[in-house]
């Protein structure tokens, strides 16, 4: 079953996935109504896929996880981050995964997107956070 | 510099326990709040019996700050629930219960009293050891991670005239922990190094540490307090 919550201005098109769920964090958030709405979106594609036993791919600004894009949006994402971790865990006992792709705004969305499907079909790397560019380098994230 | 700290979570448990802590050691007003009743108890706090995800909660808490004619030194966001299960069988309910409560009115209280605190206070947030991931707690794990989130964005946005931390505490001796099946409790406190749960007293000292001046230079940091259980 395929499955993406990749916002229109992102990506006009999103992929045809065979399997597995696509979580594209949008950014821009400004208030808790957001975060909620946002963290409940995520929530019901993940189960979804959880259930169905696929694999999830969550995708957050650096900006974002870093802390630097104001607090509704670090709350999303270091939320996802977190939930990927756990869902992982859940997931490693069935065979799916769960990760989360962090990407700089330099990073071509196109390739963003082109790397969350290869995650997403990988199969081994799970709980992890993958960074898109160079803009973590000597930060400090648990 | 005497003055107040809010402690939400107050009425019992880790919350109660860093609110005796803080009173003891330093010169704190603490104003406790919780939606127990058992908030009439606790020696010594301004009790404030709210609801914190209400429309009227952060401004009620503003509000007893206010009464105490004290400057507002810090904040601490400790309540919070738990409602377990695997992602495959979470309600929706319970799913945004958790979240609603554990990151939404933290944010909300954050968001209310931050312009109050006076420079060089300090506010800390309660996260947990289970934002690095922990079995049938997405919801949880999610809200938490949501916490460590907004103390980055926060240690941020306020600095240098606040500072913002979080603690994670690890398996701790509360109420909540003791009603887990006394096996499965046994096997999580076999996966720590430190051989034992910690006590509240723990997480309060390390409240106390974050709160204060001791730590004046720290900022955006997670304190993991867990006995070493994430490295085994």
């Amino acid at each position: 079953m395929r499955r993406t919550r990749i916002p229109s201005e992102v990506v006009p098109a999103p992929p045809e996935l065979d399997a597995g769920f696509i979580f594209w964090a949008r950014t821009g958030l400004e208030d808790w109504e957001d975060v909620r709405v946002e963290l409940a979106e995520a929530f019901e594609g993940s189960k979804a896929a959880a259930v169905a036993e696929e694999s999830i791919v969550y995708v957050v600004s650096n900006d974002a996880l870093l802390g630097r894009s104001g607090a509704p949006a670090a709350m999303v994402a270091a939320g996802l981050l977190s939930g990927a971790r756990t869902a992982a865990i859940e997931g490693s006992r069935k065979g799916w995964t769960a990760n989360v792709l962090a990407y700089d705004s330099v990073v071509d969305e196109a390739d963003v997107l082109e790397h969350a499907v290869r995650l997403l079909e990988n199969g081994l790397v799970t709980g992890e956070l993958i960074h898109l560019g160079p803009g973590h380098i000597g930060k400090a994230l648990a | 510099m005497k003055g107040a700290v809010v402690v939400t979570g107050a009425a019992r448990g880790i919350g109660r326990t860093i609110a005796h802590t803080l009173m003891q050691t330093g010169p704190f007003t603490v104003v406790g709040v919780d939606l127990s009743p058992e908030l009439a108890e606790v020696d010594g706090i301004v009790p404030v019996q709210v609801d914190l995800t209400s429309v009227d909660g952060p401004a009620t808490v503003l509000e007893a700050v206010e009464s105490t004619g004290l400057p507002l030194l810090g904040l601490v966001n400790n309540a919070g629930i738990t409602r377990d299960s695997r992602l495959v069988n979470m309600s929706t309910e319970d799913f945004t219960s958790v979240i609603e409560v554990n990151l939404g009115a933290t944010y909300r209280l954050c968001e209310a009293l931050a312009p109050h605190v006076v420079e060089e206070g300090a506010i800390v947030n309660i996260a947990s050891r289970a934002y690095l991931g922990n079995f049938g707690q997405f919801n949880y794990s999610m809200s938490k991670g949501g916490v460590v989130g907004l103390t980055r964005a926060l240690a941020i946005s306020l600095a240098p005239r606040v500072r913002v931390n979080a603690i994670a505490p690890g398996l701790i001796a509360t109420e909540m922990s003791m009603a887990i099946p006394e096996d499965i409790r046994e096997k999580m406190v076999g996966a720590i190094p430190m051989g034992r749960m910690g006590e509240p007293e723990e997480i309060a000292n390390a409240v106390w540490y974050l709160i204060s001046p001791l730590s004046s230079y720290v900022t955006g940091h997670v304190l993991v307090v867990g006995g070493g259980r994430s490295l085994k």
